[in-house]
């Protein structure tokens, strides 16, 4: 071997030896944060502790909001921004994600005795910000939720609304009137509802329809196909996008980034809520979500818009401490199966899936326990409706689906086997299940564990993986593609009542047989309908109560497999004082800000 | 010279239209996302994606769809609108297309002048210490992949998560200002990118110099008296370095496209990065747009190459 051939081998070898050490001391400084702080704020809201004003807080995303449009937006990420530049009329605070309390409105809603009309009262002193510069009057909540029914806006939650009188049942073409909503006066605005649903439709009062919409500002922008007045959204909260003198949202940068400034318009004596930061700027397209999450630990003034990575989440958890934040996001993760598709029309094929499934490797899929717990029924944890379904323990009395079986039991998927005709205790037909998942992570991790369990126990499953978008819009929410089981779905509140949480989802007659289709499972039990229509004409403890059965009669239909109760996790930067809203589970803008 | 770049400019035009054709097929034709079904949103009613559908015109025929499309694209330089982002693609692909020249023209400047460089040392110096070690670092350079390397770097190099604070770090190029600002927050993802584009162009023009040297000119060359220098850089390499040159324009036009890798660890808004978020989300006018601005990078950059050549070898006439 020549002599320089041997130097440059101990030359390189020194050159990578170099590389892979420094590369991998890394993580000695991200524990920096961490070696002074006692406590490990795991769930600690700082809504409360002592807040000084100022600052810039920067956050980094993956992803851009759905719409700024109040009428269209219909993600939590979306209302992240929604809640913080404009007021519905009612919303949570921070420390309460159950009762909301009055934000645009002055009181409470006035339910009539036969909860039929539900009045509201809205306060006086709330002034859009530039270019609009007027007070806000009734009108324009009524005209908020004209518009959300025109094809131009695309409402997406029209069921919620349609008790009203005169709600359109269709998309409207343009923004046509509901005479349902009245407007006596400038700060008075009445629903007349078709049926006695007036506590249920109150909840629903603190969505984003309820944002207040200038008309005359608005209307030329709704007239346009699609409307453009998601770039062009007037402002009544603390914070606003920035724009220019007609109203264009120059600081909306689609798919790239969010800048938000104080509403010069804000009266702080008119709102609950403190705004102690001066701006928000917000990149919309970090999509390393190590290389982000990273910036923010080691940072200032920084935070990411959602759960970290799994890894880094665990030396959050364990190591760093101090710097997130744990929310349960009112909601739940799922396996639908198809109660139309063979073999799963058969309940007690249904049931011994269920006995069978290992929901605790679906979690692993998915981070790990740091993600959430792991499900007994539907109702999530601090929900109401909760405790009256069993709490963390469930249906003790439900054999097939518990807290003792989270592993997975199949002795007992095997006694339900033999009562589906299957003697060997494992499935045995010949169907193959087709099942739709993610093409990335952790969708695509939670698919393929849920194949392997299926497969476990008999079945032979076809899994196809799609764009994430597309697991719903074109596969899991078209009864006609016939899909066995969608690879992973979830739910979360609409508002803290348990029908938006049950309804939706496993309604027989909420069912879309061409597209847009919320009930994966095809569950059409005539008894869990009966049981829904009456539980939404009570309130209080009995309204509490008869969800809570409801939630033990979709359990007894072995219609889905329940995985997890999501939690949330916030990861900060050591100088942020983060808190976050229980209704979305996410940031609160107006109450976070910089020590 | 100019009958052949006006014909070459409408045989790009023609395929244009082909991979438009071929684009729209593949996305409407294949199973993918229903765009008025991701406009309509999270729990839409079949009335409000039927009246979406209507609206975008999604409910008329294929070939009506595409003569739309074609009409719009050609006519009013209208790639149409981002269902994702609810804005127009062209918005979206121009906002972002200087972002991805800036990137790619500056790696590409980076990446000639070092692998032309160390190709030619190599060449010189064949069989040396030098030779092996730059030859064996651009073995390694293209063996590693560009989102290992760019992440390494960010964790040892970038002022906010690196072991040494020296260059800014992911992000930083959307924050910089003005044309320097700019320019150092793109050092390393210059780096990054370029790095095997370098190491190739190096072992390119190292073998093709190496068969150079050895033509009967190269001597006659010598023979009168030229230095070495002149040999090589005025002889040598100019006719060693034609195919390099091809290779360089044919890498800059598909990099045109975006480069994903390097814009997404480095948090750069580029084509490449928008044409990736739109496959993830089968944000169809977004596709076809980047599509169609990849396969026009790549037809005017292999024009240009072709024009080059005649500046770099006399015999070549159009």
């Amino acid at each position: 071997m020549s002599r320089s051939f041997l130097r440059f081998l101990v030359v390189s070898m020194l050159a990578v030896l170099t590389f892979v050490v420094a590369a991998c001391g890394g993580n000695d400084n991200s524990s920096s944060s961490s070696t002074t702080k006692s406590s490990g704020g795991t769930t600690t809201n700082a809504a409360e502790a002592p807040a000084k004003k100022g600052g810039t807080f920067n956050m980094l995303a993956a992803s851009d909001v759905d719409f700024n449009d109040p009428g269209h937006t219909y993600y939590t990420w979306g209302m992240v921004f929604t809640f913080a530049t404009n007021r519905p009329l009612y919303s949570f605070k921070p420390d309460d994600g159950a009762n909301p309390v009055p934000d645009l409105a002055e009181a409470a809603p006035e339910i009539s005795a036969d909860k039929k009309t539900v009045t509201v009262k809205i306060r006086t002193g709330v002034k859009y910000a530039p270019p609009v510069n007027r007070d806000v009057t009734s009108k324009d909540v009524k005209y908020a939720m004209e518009r959300f029914f025109s094809v131009n806006v695309g409402g997406q939650y029209p069921g919620y609304f349609q008790p009203i009188v005169g709600s359109p049942a269709k998309p409207t073409k343009g923004v046509k009137p509901i005479s349902g909503i009245e407007t006596p006066d400038d700060q008075t605005i009445v629903f007349k509802l078709k049926q006695a649903t007036g506590v249920s439709f109150a909840a629903a009062l603190v969505m984003p329809i309820t944002v207040p919409v200038p008309e005359e500002y608005a209307k030329p922008f709704d007239a346009k196909s699609p409307s453009t007045y998601n770039t062009h959204v007037a402002f009544t909260g603390p914070y606003m996008i920035k724009n220019d003198s007609k109203g264009s949202l120059t600081g909306y940068k689609p798919g790239k980034s969010i800048a938000l400034v104080r509403n010069p318009n804000w009266d702080a004596k008119t709102d609950y809520r403190p705004a102690y930061l001066d701006a928000i700027n917000v990149r919309t397209n970090a999509t390393d979500a190590n290389v982000a999450a990273r910036q923010v630990i080691d940072g200032q003034s920084m935070g990411l818009d959602t759960n970290p990575p799994a890894n880094i989440l665990r030396d959050l958890v364990t190591k760093i401490k101090g710097q997130y934040l744990s929310v349960p996001s009112g909601g739940y993760r799922y396996f639908p199966m198809n109660t139309e598709v063979k073999p799963f029309d058969n309940i007690n094929v249904r049931r011994a899936v269920m006995a069978g499934f290992d929901r605790d490797a679906a979690r692993k899929a998915r981070g790990g326990k740091y993600v959430g717990d792991i499900a007994t029924h539907w109702l999530p944890p601090d929900f109401p409706g909760f405790k009256e379904a069993g709490g963390y323990d469930g249906f003790s009395d439900i054999d097939f689906f518990n807290k003792n079986n989270e592993k997975g039991d199949l002795a007992i998927a095997a006694k339900y086997f033999k009562a589906a005709g299957y003697a060997s205790g494992k499935y045995e037909g010949n169907d193959e299940i087709l099942m739709v998942g993610a093409n990335a992570d952790p969708g695509k991790a939670q698919a393929e564990v849920a194949q392997a369990q299926l497969e476990k126990m008999g079945f032979k499953v076809r899994l196809r993986l799609v764009p994430q978008d597309a697991v719903y819009t074109d596969w899991c929410q078209v009864p006609s593609k016939k899909v066995g089981m969608c690879g992973g779905a979830g739910w979360f509140k609409d508002f803290a009542d348990p029908q938006s949480m049950l309804e939706p989802t496993f309604k027989g007659s909420l069912i879309n047989r061409s597209s847009g289709n919320i009930n994966y499972s095809m569950l059409n039990d005539p008894k869990v309908d009966d049981a829904m229509n009456k539980a939404a004409l009570l309130e209080g403890d009995a309204r509490l109560q008869a969800w809570a059965d409801i939630d033990k009669m979709i359990v007894q239909d072995a219609a889905a497999i329940p995985f997890i109760w999501d939690k949330t996790t916030l990861a900060f930067s050591k100088n942020v004082n983060a808190v976050a809203n229980p209704y979305i589970a996410l940031w609160d803008l107006s109450y976070t800000s910089i020590k | 010279m100019a009958s052949y770049i006006a014909r070459r400019l409408l045989w790009t035009l023609l395929l244009l239209l082909v991979i438009t054709a071929v684009t729209f097929l593949i996305f409407y034709v294949l199973p993918t996302a229903d765009p008025a079904a991701q406009r309509a949103g999270r729990d839409p009613s079949p009335e409000l994606i039927t009246a979406i559908r209507h609206q975008l015109g999604l409910d008329k025929s294929l070939p009506a769809q595409y003569v739309d499309y074609t009409k719009n694209l050609f006519l009013h330089f209208d790639f149409g609108q981002s269902f994702i982002n609810n804005t127009s693609v062209r918005s979206l692909i121009f906002d972002r297309l200087p972002n991805t020249l800036f990137l790619v023209l500056g790696a590409a400047v980076v990446w000639f002048v070092i692998g032309v460089s160390i190709g030619i040392i190599s060449a010189v110096r064949r069989g040396s210490f030098w030779d092996r070690l730059l030859m064996g670092g651009a073995l390694v350079a293209i063996s590693a992949p560009v989102y290992w390397m760019g992440l390494v770097c960010l964790y040892l190099f970038s002022n906010d998560i690196g072991v040494w604070h020296i260059f800014p770090g992911s992000g930083a190029y959307q924050d910089a200002h003005g044309f320097f600002a700019k320019c150092w927050s793109l050092v390393m993802p210059w780096l990054v990118l370029s790095a095997a584009f370098a190491a190739i162009y190096a072992r390119l023009l190292r073998s093709n110099l190496l068969e150079t040297m050895n033509e009967d000119y190269i001597r006659t060359a010598r023979a009168k008296g030229l230095s070495e220098r002149r040999v090589v850089l005025r002889h040598g390499v100019r006719s060693a370095i034609t195919p390099v040159v091809t290779v360089l324009g044919l890498d800059i036009g598909i990099l045109m496209g975006g480069a994903i890798l390097t814009e997404t660890v480095f948090n750069i808004d580029g084509v490449g990065r928008l044409s990736f978020d739109a496959i993830q989300r089968g944000d169809l006018a977004t596709i076809q747009g980047t599509t169609i601005v990849l396969a026009a990078g790549v037809a005017i950059m292999s024009l240009v190459v072709d024009i080059l050549y005649a500046f770099l070898d006399p015999r070549v006439r159009y």
